[in-house]
């Protein structure tokens, strides 16, 4: 995970040098704890007891554990993308599925890698695929992303963003 | 359909495109403390989100919070009985999952035989970030309905939503779409 120093001073990636099949660097966050998730239910009330009270996960539910929450990785994902786009770039679309549980003591890794890339309206949009996995390299929540980055002595990208017509 | 009954009865097709109401998503505007709370939850340092002198100089020109942020601002007023305790009153042994959280601009239920539900995955389209004062809005919509069989011969329907959330002067925000597994 970067500082906010890194965040602060990140590079701009230009459009230019990103290549079909290129890995972008991944996200290392964890080991997860029943802290942070804890801080998470707090932060956006949700009260679900599965992901705080560990009786009630084993117990009543059946589960392994207290679960990580579906609704912190898919704000994950929009964070690594809006970073790998800072500091003029554009984070526009993520879509994702849930497919594993995320359970304390799992480090995971955030990744990303490009399928293609192509311009439209003097802008480069470059679509991947992405997912969060785990420390067995189980993905968890495998999908898709389209960032817009900006072309060496190009357009700057619109802010607030404007997607392209068609 | 393998046994000739489909559960997309003209009843839910009916509810394709049905709107709910557009509501305030936060009840005071975006504040500095909650947004320190979102960010520090998602482990997310971005100077953007909490150093006003450098944001001043972003394209964002002051505070911004992460697009994604707007989407868990629908909470429940202090007007109304406290949900939590009305919960387990109602349901001693709750899993907490149901607690209403006001139930605002709220969509109508499916009403299906088909009564397992699973996520069957989301999207998020950004196109601005809310900017630290704004008041949200968000309006949901039943976006699509379809019906699939499964290799087993069993029936599922998908249920996609879309909620799109706008600032205090109508510009959109983001969009959001879920889609759900009935089966």
């Amino acid at each position: 995970m970067p500082t906010s120093e890194e965040l602060r001073n990140k590079k701009q990636v230009y459009y230019d040098e990103i290549e079909e099949g290129q890995e972008m660097p991944p996200y290392v966050i964890g080991p997860m704890t029943p802290t942070h998730l804890f801080r998470w239910s707090g932060a956006i009330e949700n009260w679900h007891r599965i992901h705080y009270d560990q009786d009630f996960a084993i117990y009543h539910d059946g589960l392994p554990n207290i679960l990580g929450q579906g609704s912190w990785k898919q704000s994950v994902m929009p964070q690594y993308m809006k970073d790998l786009c800072l500091p003029d770039g554009w984070a526009w679309k993520v879509s994702f599925q849930h497919r594993a549980m995320i359970v304390p003591g799992d480090t995971l890794t955030v990744w990303a890698k490009v399928t293609s890339k192509y311009v439209k309206d003097g802008m480069g949009f470059v679509e991947m695929e992405c997912g969060i996995k785990n420390q067995d390299d189980m993905e968890t929540c495998p999908g898709n992303a389209t960032i817009v980055l900006p072309i060496r002595g190009g357009r700057a990208i619109p802010y607030p963003f404007v997607p392209p017509k068609g | 359909m393998s046994c000739g009954k489909t559960f997309l009865t003209e009843e839910l097709k009916a509810l394709i495109g049905t709107t709910g109401e557009r509501v305030q998503a936060c009840l005071w505007g975006i504040e500095k403390e909650t947004l320190r709370k979102f960010t520090q939850a998602v482990m997310d340092p971005d100077p953007r989100f909490w150093d006003e002198e450098f944001a001043r100089g972003t394209k964002f020109g002051e505070l911004v919070t992460p697009g994604i942020f707007c989407t868990y601002l629908n909470k429940t007023p202090s007007s109304v009985e406290d949900p939590v305790t009305k919960g387990f009153r109602q349901n001693p042994v709750s899993d907490g999952f149901a607690i209403e959280r006001g139930g605002r601009g709220s969509l109508p239920r499916i009403r299906s035989e088909l009564v397992r539900i699973l996520n069957a995955g989301n999207e998020i389209e950004v196109l601005q970030y809310p900017h630290l004062g704004d008041v949200v809005f968000s309006q949901a919509k039943i976006a699509n309905i379809e019906e699939r069989g499964g290799r087993d011969g069993s029936h599922m329907l998908i249920v996609t939503n879309e909620t799109i959330f706008t600032n205090q002067k109508g510009e959109v925000l983001c969009i959001t779409r879920g889609s759900a597994i009935h089966r």
